[in-house]
């Protein structure tokens, strides 16, 4: 499977290539869009500033991806 | 009903528009290019190529090199430019307030009242430059002066958001550009187009005046371009930033490690109280004003509501019928019939659901709304039903600002003190309201002991602030202040002076010295 979701990629390029990543992310705590806009950043910095270790994270990268492919 | 193309021909926004400018000089970047939609039907309204880092470093040696001209202008007259372009935001307020709709999506109305903040603090900064002052204070060695003034302080970063897409740009630029500092503008990547516009309509003001390019500036760019970089350069002594307080949180870091100076203005969780000793039409009125104005996506929007249990069920049966006569006024913010446009995106829209189910998830009950409207004019699946729900402070979901209209019943028992400490209660400081005709609770909700936010009203809601006063707010709201009053001090570099014009030289504090 191609991963075309990285945790580099920007918040910003996240939600705007990928909108369902919202919705799918708050629902792990994670706000990728605050007063409307989104964060700065990486994925990986927000899944890190909820405390996520790397294995949460590339899983979270993992299920993304396969989201993305459905 | 309004005339888009009409509209984005007087304000010169073309196909494909260049998004990097230094005031009336624009240049061709060579970034990647996005679109901007229009929350109301999803439609592109124009392109923008947006700006690179060798643009960013263009704007910005370019900013220098203005400043040093700049800020030997006197104040008055660069008070002046100030006030000539409140007059062209008055000839263009139609059209700018209009393309506010259209790309953000709140009604017409408040597209026009967005403009008119503009030429609200324009009007101001004229009066402010003549009156940008210092206090003579009393040195404690003879014949010596002693005093303090304001200088220009260089360069002002501006990172806009895009729910007051041009007003915040304007509360920033109006007091800097009169302080004597220059600005580069980083407007919402969601509403390039009014930034492009104003900084069109702008132009011939700056022509006619001979202002330097480099005083004006304004750079469409991404945040992987334009982000931590633009935040930590030492070159921009400040940073005023509107956003979220996540983002602030980034900001306020990155500015400290430099020891920059930063004005926040971040997020809300902003509640009005109402209690036994309202006067409740007025309450209900200005309560769902709060609530649904702007679809919730105001930074003062009243997101809780802390009710006295004696006159709970009277205050949620209004407002849940104030709300169904909203239902029929949700559609097209540039129809002026409709009272209610869309989110943002679709993204606000999921945050939006997100909240309605973790509410009840959290216990709590929705009285009414919490759904994506659907059916004809509905297509872009960006309009809601404004939601109430029952819920407690405590709620994790309650603690947030979820920017989007749903509003939280609260219920207190006991006296004011009890309602000012769930007010309080919430990590924001914004904004919060109280309503009551008893002059003990008033004061008390004014007190010491009372709101811990920036902005704490009697009677009047949390939105709506007039720029006479400092808007801003406490805890994670980032403590900055913009606008009114003494907001200007913040774009300016504080200076204690001492003269003596004596023949002698005596130290402070007697301290002798003798060579």
């Amino acid at each position: 499977m191609q991963m075309q979701i990285q945790k580099e990629i920007t918040v910003e390029d996240l939600v705007e290539k990928y909108p369902f990543a919202v919705r799918f992310l708050a629902e792990k705590g994670i706000r990728c869009i605050a007063c409307g806009e989104p964060i700065w950043g990486t994925l990986e910095e927000a899944c890190e500033e909820k405390g996520m270790d790397s294995t949460s994270i590339d899983q979270i990268v993992i299920e993304l991806n396969n989201l993305s492919n459905t | 009903m309004i005339n888009v193309k009409e509209i984005l021909d007087k304000l010169g926004i073309q196909e494909i528009n260049n998004g990097v400018s230094t005031g009336a000089e624009w240049f061709e970047p060579a970034g990647a290019i996005t679109n901007s939609v229009s929350p109301i039907d999803g439609k592109e309204i124009a392109k923008v190529k947006n700006a690179t880092m060798e643009d960013y470093e263009m704007v910005v040696a370019k900013a220098q090199a203005a400043f040093k001209v700049w800020r030997t202008v006197p104040a008055p007259v660069r008070g002046e430019v100030v006030r000539q372009i409140g007059e062209a935001l008055r000839k263009y307020k139609h059209e700018l307030g209009a393309l506010v709709t259209l790309e953000m999506g709140k009604i017409y109305q408040e597209g026009l009242g967005e403009v008119q903040e503009m030429i609200d603090i324009c009007d101001f900064a004229v009066g402010q430059a003549r009156l940008i002052n210092g206090v003579s204070l009393q040195s404690e060695r003879p014949q010596h002066r002693l005093f303090e003034q304001y200088q220009p302080l260089g360069l002002v970063g501006i990172v806009t958001s895009y729910n007051f897409p041009v007003a915040v740009w304007a509360w920033n630029s109006a007091l800097a550009i009169a302080a004597g500092d220059v600005v580069i503008w980083k407007p919402s990547s969601k509403t390039p187009i009014t930034a492009i516009a104003t900084q069109k309509i702008i132009r011939d003001v700056l022509i006619a005046n001979n202002v330097p390019e480099g005083v004006f500036n304004l750079i469409v760019a991404k945040s992987s371009v334009m982000g931590d970089n633009f935040i930590a350069d030492k070159r921009i002594p400040l940073m005023s930033v509107t956003g979220s307080t996540a983002v602030g949180k980034r900001v306020g870091g990155i500015v400290g490690k430099r020891l920059g100076k930063t004005i926040l203005e971040l997020g809300g969780n902003n509640a009005v109280i109402i209690t036994p000793d309202a006067d409740i039409p007025m309450a209900i009125a200005s309560t769902v004003f709060g609530t649904v104005g702007t679809a919730g996506q105001r930074c003062t929007t009243t997101r809780r509501v802390i009710i006295h249990e004696s006159i709970y069920e009277e205050v949620k049966n209004k407002m849940v019928a104030a709300y169904g006569k909203i239902t029929p006024k949700i559609g097209n913010p540039l129809d002026e019939n409709f009272l209610v446009g869309p989110l943002i995106d679709k993204g606000s829209v999921d945050l939006f659901l997100n909240a309605v189910s973790s509410v009840e998830k959290e216990g709590g009950k929705v009285l009414i709304g919490g759904q994506v409207m659907e059916g004809k004019g509905f297509e872009s699946g960006n309009f809601v039903m404004p939601c109430i729900a029952e819920a407690e402070n405590h709620f994790h979901i309650v603690q947030e600002e979820t920017f989007a209209p749903i509003v939280y019943l609260l219920k207190y028992s006991g006296d004011i003190n009890n309602a000012v400490a769930i007010n309080n209660a919430v990590p924001q400081g914004l904004s919060s309201a109280c309503f009551t005709l008893n002059i003990r609770e008033a004061e008390t909700f004014l007190s010491a002991v009372g709101s811990d936010c920036g902005i704490a009203n009697i009677n009047v809601g949390t939105s709506g602030a007039e720029i006479g006063g400092a808007f801003g707010g406490e805890k994670d709201t980032g403590g900055g202040r913009e606008s009114g009053s003494d907001a200007w001090k913040a774009y300016m570099r504080r200076q204690t002076s001492t003269v003596n014009y004596s023949a002698d030289l005596p130290l402070a504090q007697g301290i002798k010295f003798d060579l």
